[in-house]
């Protein structure tokens, strides 16, 4: 039977091999992969190392906060979305760049800047195709 | 590299329109005969033909041969590329590419696209949903506008100089009748119009269109016979996106960087030479970065090299002199192709009132594609020379 029947509002969480969310209430954090062959960190998870082609990619939780190197605020984002939507590319200390939503009020997306700390939280970034909310990581100011 | 010398012999396109009202099999037929009129050879001459077309939007398969058919132009080597905004770009390389290596002595490249048939109008182009970025929303607006965001952070652009480019190509489009769009525009309008992605505007962002474009290139013992000005391919340069997904500098466009570098080589020309580019600015953000990317000024000195009007007529370099895709409008497969038909025209002295004076050496640019992890996945460059 089609386990997303009789279900009006599945989750799905969106790659679940590169951003974990803890059972235990943990807070959630992404995974990069190291090269275990030439050492360089990939983020999300790839099949082969794209400097190397070692398929040796060991797992590497990443830090919860990084730096946001820039971003907008989208008042056309992807059909389906609502607007404003922000989103941006945040820094992480192990060398990794992450683009992602940041989740803000409308009324405080005036107070995003390049810079800024900003933390990784779970959230639904939209819906797929069939009404199903799709969790993955967003990110917030850290306070 | 063993190559032959190659000309181009024969340019046509379409007027863009924001809706055209004739299908995409027609736009390109247009454009083929308007070539072929504009090259003075019988059309059984071309002995390959490419064919660019942003792929899936025009719904069909084999587009190329659609167009091709009854125009009589069946029984040769026929090909569709596809690489999204370089498709009719790349279909020139293909021509040149056979011509070049001794496969064929005239071969020909078009591009086509009819958008408005194809998509709704208020979208914005975006990743592919399955990547980790398109699944968060991001649209290419929304990339093109972190550039903006990050390179006015460094330094110290704004919005007024963001307008000043869709301004001038605007300026430049009203001397163009295949242009889209013709009305004059000011920065306040520019300032005033619809927040797309902050911080571009509305007009920062280059509209849809439908046209279509072609290019006959051929031997220059050929284009000697045929008794026509001299249009040289000096480069024709297709490179494609290196992944990454570490620090990249979002205002150091590294594969035009990597790209222009190699067509100067291939050229044996440099940034020095050239008269006029048309770039991809797609969004106002792209001449500053592709000024500096193509070694026109170093980087961060785009913005004072545009607030002087280095990149205008009587400056450095004319940039965009059809109006660019900001006004001429972006038909994503035809836009390649129609660069080198206007570089041609003005190294032909036949660019009506836009004409850039003594033009000796222009260059032609597009990129394409969002793809994750790349800076974009295609680029492709031509230098032309007379």
């Amino acid at each position: 039977m089609d386990k997303n029947q009789n279900n009006e509002q599945q989750q799905i969480v969106f790659h679940p091999d590169f951003f974990v969310v803890p059972d235990n209430g943990e807070k959630p954090y992404l995974i990069g992969f190291s090269c275990k062959k030439c050492g360089k960190m990939w983020f999300p998870k790839l099949p082969i190392c794209p400097d190397c082609w070692s398929d040796e990619l060991e797992k590497k939780p990443l830090g919860r906060t990084g730096k946001l190197y820039t971003y907008t605020v989208m008042n056309v984002p992807q059909p389906g979305l609502k607007a404003p939507l922000a989103v941006g590319y945040i820094d992480f200390p192990e060398g990794v760049r992450v683009g992602a939503q940041i989740d803000m009020p409308p009324e405080k997306i005036g107070e995003i800047k390049i810079g800024m700390e900003l933390e990784v939280v779970a959230g639904v970034v939209r819906q797929d195709s069939n009404g199903n909310k799709v969790i993955s990581y967003r990110f917030i100011p850290v306070c | 590299m063993n190559s032959r010398e190659v000309c181009i012999i024969g340019v046509g396109m379409t007027k863009l329109h924001k809706k055209a009202a004739v299908p995409v099999d027609e736009l390109g037929r247009q454009a083929v005969m308007a070539a072929v009129k504009d090259s003075g050879i019988s059309p059984k001459e071309i002995q390959s033909i490419y064919i660019g077309e942003m792929g899936g939007l025009s719904g069909s398969i084999c587009l190329g041969q659609r167009i091709c058919a009854t125009l009589g132009l069946g029984g040769v080597p026929m090909a569709n590329v596809e690489s999204a905004c370089s498709s009719g770009a790349i279909a020139v390389h293909q021509a040149w590419k056979d011509v070049a290596t001794g496969r064929t002595d005239i071969s020909m490249g078009i591009g086509v696209q009819h958008l408005s048939g194809s998509r709704a109008s208020g979208t914005a182009f975006a990743p592919d949903a399955n990547d980790p970025e398109g699944i968060q929303g991001v649209t290419m607006p929304g990339i093109y506008a972190m550039r903006a965001m990050r390179y006015m952070h460094e330094f110290g652009a704004t919005p007024e100089d963001l307008a000043l480019v869709a301004v001038k190509n605007r300026r430049h489009a009203m001397m163009n009748p295949y242009s889209s769009f013709q009305n004059p525009i000011t920065v306040e309008d520019v300032l005033n119009s619809k927040m797309i992605s902050d911080p571009l505007n509305l007009l920062m962002c280059c509209p849809n269109a439908d046209g279509g474009a072609a290019v006959i290139v051929a031997t220059k013992e050929k284009a000697r016979q045929l008794g026509a000005k001299l249009v040289r391919i000096a480069a024709s340069e297709i490179t494609s996106g290196i992944f990454t997904n570490g620090f990249r500098d979002m205002t150091t466009m590294e594969i035009t960087y990597r790209g222009s570098k190699e067509a100067y080589h291939m050229a044996g020309l440099g940034a020095e030479d050239i008269n006029m580019v048309e770039c991809h600015d797609a969004f106002v953000i792209s001449e500053f970065l592709y000024t500096e990317a193509m070694g026109f000024c170093g980087h961060g000195e785009g913005v004072e090299f545009i607030r002087k009007g280095m990149a205008d007529y009587g400056g450095k370099v004319v940039f965009s002199p059809r109006g660019g895709l900001l006004s001429c409008g972006h038909p994503t497969g035809c836009t390649g192709t129609a660069q080198i038909v206007e570089a041609t025209w003005h190294l032909r002295g036949e660019a009506g009132d836009r004409q850039v004076p003594d033009c000796k050496a222009a260059l032609t640019h597009v990129t394409g594609g969002g793809v994750y992890g790349l800076d974009n996945a295609a680029c492709t460059i031509h230098i032309l020379t007379r």
